[in-house]
């Protein structure tokens, strides 16, 4: 009817958003063009929340970013030069078409690039906000790096990935921030703190290769490029922070150049005679006098530094390049075999070695002053942040289950025996000492939960009493018999008391104190929060019932082979 | 003008004269009136006057030149006459080959002249040919001196170009250079802003909105315990379970559609029952006729409904005063509870604190479900996103690290990172779908036509 009346769809949400092929038909670039561009520049598709309104009424699954993004992709340089190379590969069909051979060299001579540092310092303008994302950016460039070099992406694209992760790999040595290693069926897990972010990242094994056929390739590509050129930067800037020069240099490329064949010889890990500078420890400006913060400090210090002084070998069979680099990130010197890999310092024959990291089934020949074994103790030390006693990681042993260190227990939870192993190795004290023969009894073991039940204090204080009073019924009898007791008077022992004992039994006496001068309401309270925690304890309870059944189970089955 | 002709007719009328015309007769010479021509005049001197000997004898020296390239008169002798003391004549000797006629254009394209053709002067005329020739001498002395010109010497003196080739270096080329991006030091821009803008060379700011991620998911989601390569057994058979209970899910999914496919037991007939209901039908043929008289009067009573009769006056004014009445009524019930709901006040606050606490309850339901939300991945196409969870069995684990087999690929697992984190919409690899062509094939009716 009139001209000011409202109409739908005009205004509001349906405005702000705008399909694919409209934002595409806007830039006038192709649809993997676009794809390219959107993965570039970080903009990614939105769900609206009212669908039909920005639909217009319909509810078809369509893609929508938002109007602003778009028109802000339009003033991007890359567009242009996305266009260049459209003309480009017209030309250069024809040139193929009609076999003139010299169009070609000279197109190909002049092929249109484009770089991107722009765009990284567009999207992370400081480098904190670069070290947030670096997550991502590791864990594509270690995939591309162990694909195989086939057409099927550009050789140079792995090639780059290759030399940057090996450049990330040895700042991390040289900065001692490795914190925790997971190795998982689907990959290897690390974790490092460089300069007070946690970068956790994944890397594939070297040999498995079945590539997925749904895994759309070009869009991965994409964000490699992107990654790359992010990680580079990040390289550049970790290796100036500590003082180091970029890029690294190998002092032992210019002899084997011709021994070796494969580029990805040239970018060994050989870490150690890459740098120029000496290693130094990041300064913290503000180091407070707090006891704890030193405390922690000379903690992290040491446990930096558990490899340091020893001297690995690495037989054929275990992955060298994952167990180099956990060994050198704590001092460790390690080395290998001289036929597989370039950068090896001493042979398997050297005398100061004092770990032999073994995979196979028996070891042939065998010196005595070193130890022989599986290449999951070096991961479980890393994890425990301390040296474990190698005598469960011998050749040929079972070994104990490899624990997860992303896991944070809380109070109460299910906490498998081997981490109580470990946690107790960490306080110092060594278990296994003086416990009887049967290995289920680590379960014994000191229980750190703080709302430990004065139930338990009281049943063993009944055992304690029905014992005594079992050996005085029994003397009593003896006396009665008239036989004469063999009670002698011996000087008296002076009782130890442990100071640390009494302290808990304080504890505890003030703690029963307190529960018993609570209002009813109060008790109320606590009484439902012992009662829900209680009941984890007794799950957890329950489970470690479950885990000692399957224990002897398996105990029972190697006995039963034995026989 | 009379007198002048009675003159010339006298002159002519004498015994004897030679007039111009010479061959004319004397008979003729006096009865032909010849007009008096005045050869004073500047008009006459071409028309009127006879030049024909002077130009016979220059065309006969035109000739001459022409033909044998001078005057006769002025050559030697020994070019015009010759002293014939041969005794034979030469014989044409026969049986050799005919000398070939020259051809027709040949003969035309000849100069038929011996007159040379005159030279055109202006063409070898040069502006300032001496002035050049001196300077060019000049300079031939200089330069057996030894001494360069000016121009030269400051070729010679000048810087040679450096040629840069700038070869536009890819994005991965594996021996790429980096620069410090994040500057330590404060770097000034290498460019004035306003220059940049000036030039249209300034890049547009990047709207802050883009800066968030856009899932609150970690880039980086490690396994779950029970994924390690030699897991700790509770852990391990924790992950199965959780397999367990989507490939149980799964399987509910199914059995729910097969169900809700499936025939009803009561539907679906047995053999018995379809004997029976056979027989039945042959037997109970005799009790249609029962059916029929129902039908009847349930015609009746709909007749009476249809008609309606009008109101009369006494009924509307009943309808009015009742329903006036019953406003009343229900005013003062209002008024009274009003009044009551003093003494309930104690009740109404509880109520309302109920009401309030349900709604603070849902609210905080609400508020839960949107954080959950976040952490789903969005719809952002026409696919769904589908998790996939890697789990070894416990026959499949491994003894050892060299007898490992990796499962799923971390390739996979970083795809689909990337579309839980909504950073692309799920894609499926493109079907093969084959198009088949419609065959068209005539009407039986139509083929007994044509």
């Amino acid at each position: 009817m009139g001209g000011t009346q409202k109409k739908k769809f005009e205004r509001g949400s349906a405005t702000n958003y705008i399909t694919r092929n409209r934002a595409r038909k806007k830039l006038q670039l192709s649809l993997p063009d676009f794809r390219r561009l959107c993965i570039l520049k970080g903009i990614y598709p939105h769900e609206p929340k009212h669908k039909k309104k920005v639909n217009k009424g319909s509810t078809a699954p369509r893609t929508f970013y938002l109007l602003k993004d778009i028109r802000f992709l339009l003033h991007e340089p890359i567009v242009a030069k996305f266009r260049e190379y459209k003309i480009f590969v017209r030309k250069l069909r024809k040139a193929y078409g009609k076999t003139e051979w010299s169009a070609v060299e000279r197109l190909k001579e002049n092929k249109p690039t484009y770089k991107l540092d722009h765009i990284i310092k567009e999207r992370y303008p400081s480098f904190i906000d670069a070290l947030r994302d670096i997550d991502d950016a590791l864990c594509m460039c270690f995939l591309f790096s162990t694909f195989a070099r086939t057409g099927k992406c550009h050789v140079q694209t792995i090639q780059l990935c290759r030399r940057l992760t090996v450049e990330w790999m040895n700042y991390v040595i040289a900065s001692r921030s490795l914190r925790k290693v997971f190795v998982s069926i689907k990959g290897m897990y690390y974790q490092a703190e460089v300069m007070g972010q946690l970068i956790t990242w994944l890397v594939p094994y070297q040999f498995s290769h079945d590539h997925p056929t749904d895994v759309d390739y070009r869009v991965m590509a994409t964000f490699t490029e992107l990654y790359t050129t992010l990680l580079g930067f990040v390289n550049f800037r970790l290796y100036h922070s500590l003082n180091l020069v970029y890029p690294p240099k190998s002092e032992l490329k210019g002899e084997n150049e011709d021994e070796y064949a494969m580029d990805s010889e040239s970018y060994p890990e050989v870490s150690f005679y890459l740098f120029v500078s000496h290693t130094e420890q990041p300064k913290r400006p503000d180091l407070e006098k707090v006891e704890a913060r030193e405390k922690e400090q000379m903690q992290l210090e040491t446990q930096k530094k558990i490899f340091e002084g020893l001297k690995f070998f690495l037989n054929r069979e275990v992955p060298r390049e994952s167990l180099a680099f956990v060994i050198r990130s704590f001092g460790g010197e390690v080395s290998w075999d001289r036929s597989v890999c370039i950068g090896s310092t001493y042979e398997a024959t050297d005398e100061t070695i004092t770990h032999q990291i073994v995979d196979r089934p028996n070891v042939d020949k065998s010196y005595i002053n070193r130890y022989y074994i599986q290449p999951q103790w070096v991961y479980d030390c890393v994890n425990a942040k301390v040296l474990l006693p190698v005598e469960d990681y011998f050749v040929g042993v079972t070994l104990p289950p490899h624990l997860s260190p992303f896991v944070e227990e809380k109070d109460g939870d299910y906490v498998p025996p081997e981490k109580l192993k470990i946690m107790a190795l960490q306080r110092g004290e060594k278990p296994g000492a003086d416990l009887p023969e049967d290995d289920d009894d680590d379960e014994e073991e000191e229980n750190d939960d703080d709302d430990d039940d004065e139930e338990d204090e009281e049943e063993n204080e009944d055992d304690e009493d029905e014992a005594e009073e079992k050996n005085l019924k029994e003397m009593e009898k003896q006396k009665s018999q008239g036989k004469s007791l063999q009670v002698k008077v011996t000087p008296g022992k002076m009782k130890m008391e442990n100071p640390v004992r009494l302290e808990q039994e304080e504890k505890a006496e003030e703690k029963r104190l307190a529960i018993m001068m609570m209002k009813k309401k109060e008790k109320y309270l606590y009484d439902k929060i012992m009662f829900g925690k209680k009941r984890k304890i007794r799950e957890a309870n329950k489970l470690a019932a479950k885990r000692k059944a399957f224990d002897d189970t398996e105990k029972a089955k190697k006995k039963k082979t034995k026989n | 003008m009379a007198a002048a002709r009675r003159l010339k007719h006298a002159a002519v009328s004498q015994p004897g004269f030679l007039g111009l015309k010479s061959n004319v007769k004397s008979s003729e010479l006096v009865s032909s009136r010849r007009k008096r021509v005045n050869k004073n005049k500047k008009k006459n001197w071409n028309r009127h006057s006879d030049i024909h000997d002077v130009e016979d004898f220059l065309e006969d020296i035109r000739h001459q030149e022409r033909t044998t390239g001078g005057l006769l008169s002025e050559k030697p002798d020994d070019s015009l006459f010759f002293l014939d003391v041969e005794a034979e004549p030469v014989k044409a000797e026969k049986g050799k080959r005919r000398v070939q006629r020259p051809l027709r254009i040949d003969l035309i394209l000849q100069h038929d002249s011996m007159v040379p053709a005159p030279k055109n002067v202006t063409a070898y005329q040069q502006p300032n040919a001496k002035k050049l020739r001196r300077i060019a001498q000049r300079a031939e002395q200089l330069a057996a001196k030894g001494v360069l010109p000016r121009r030269q010497r400051h070729l010679l003196s000048r810087r040679p170009a450096e040629k840069t080739v700038k070869k536009a270096e890819a994005n991965n080329n594996p021996d790429r250079d980096f620069y410090a991006m994040w500057g330590e030091e404060k770097v000034t821009d290498s460019a004035d802003p306003w220059y940049l803008q000036q030039t249209g060379k300034k890049l547009v700011q990047r709207p802050e909105k883009l800066n968030q991620k856009p899932s609150v998911l970690p880039a980086v989601e490690v396994i779950a315990p029970g994924g390690s390569y030699n897991p700790d057994f509770l852990s391990h058979q924790a992950l199965l379970q959780e397999a367990h209970d989507v490939e149980v899910q799964k399987q509910k999914q199914e059995d729910k559609l097969q169900r809700q496919l499936a025939f009803r037991k009561e539907d679906r007939a047995t053999e018995v029952q379809t004997i029976i209901s056979a027989v039945a039908a042959c037997l109970y043929e005799d009790e249609d006729e029962a059916a029929a008289p129902n039908e009847d009067e349930a015609d009746s009573a709909l007749g009476a409904i249809a008609v309606a009769e009008k109101k009369t006056e006494r009924q509307r004014k009943k309808e009015k005063a009742e329903k006036m009445k019953t406003q009343q009524q229900q005013a003062s019930r209002r008024q009274t509870e009003r009044q009551q709901q003093l003494f309930q006040l104690r009740s109404i606050k509880s109520s309302i604190k109920q009401q309030e606490l349900q709604t603070k309850a849902r609210q905080m339901k609400r508020k839960a479900r949107q954080e959950a939300q976040k952490a789903l991945p969005r719809r952002l196409g026409k696919l769904k996103y589908a998790q996939d969870l890697e789990v070894q069995l416990s026959d499949e684990l491994a003894a050892s690290l060299r007898q490992l087999k990796p499962e799923g690929s971390v390739l996979k697992d970083r795809f689909k990172s990337l579309q839980k984190r909504n950073l692309i919409e799920p894609r499926e690899r493109a079907k093969f779908k084959r198009r088949l062509k419609v065959k068209y094939v005539e009407k039986r009716a139509f083929r007994q036509i044509t």
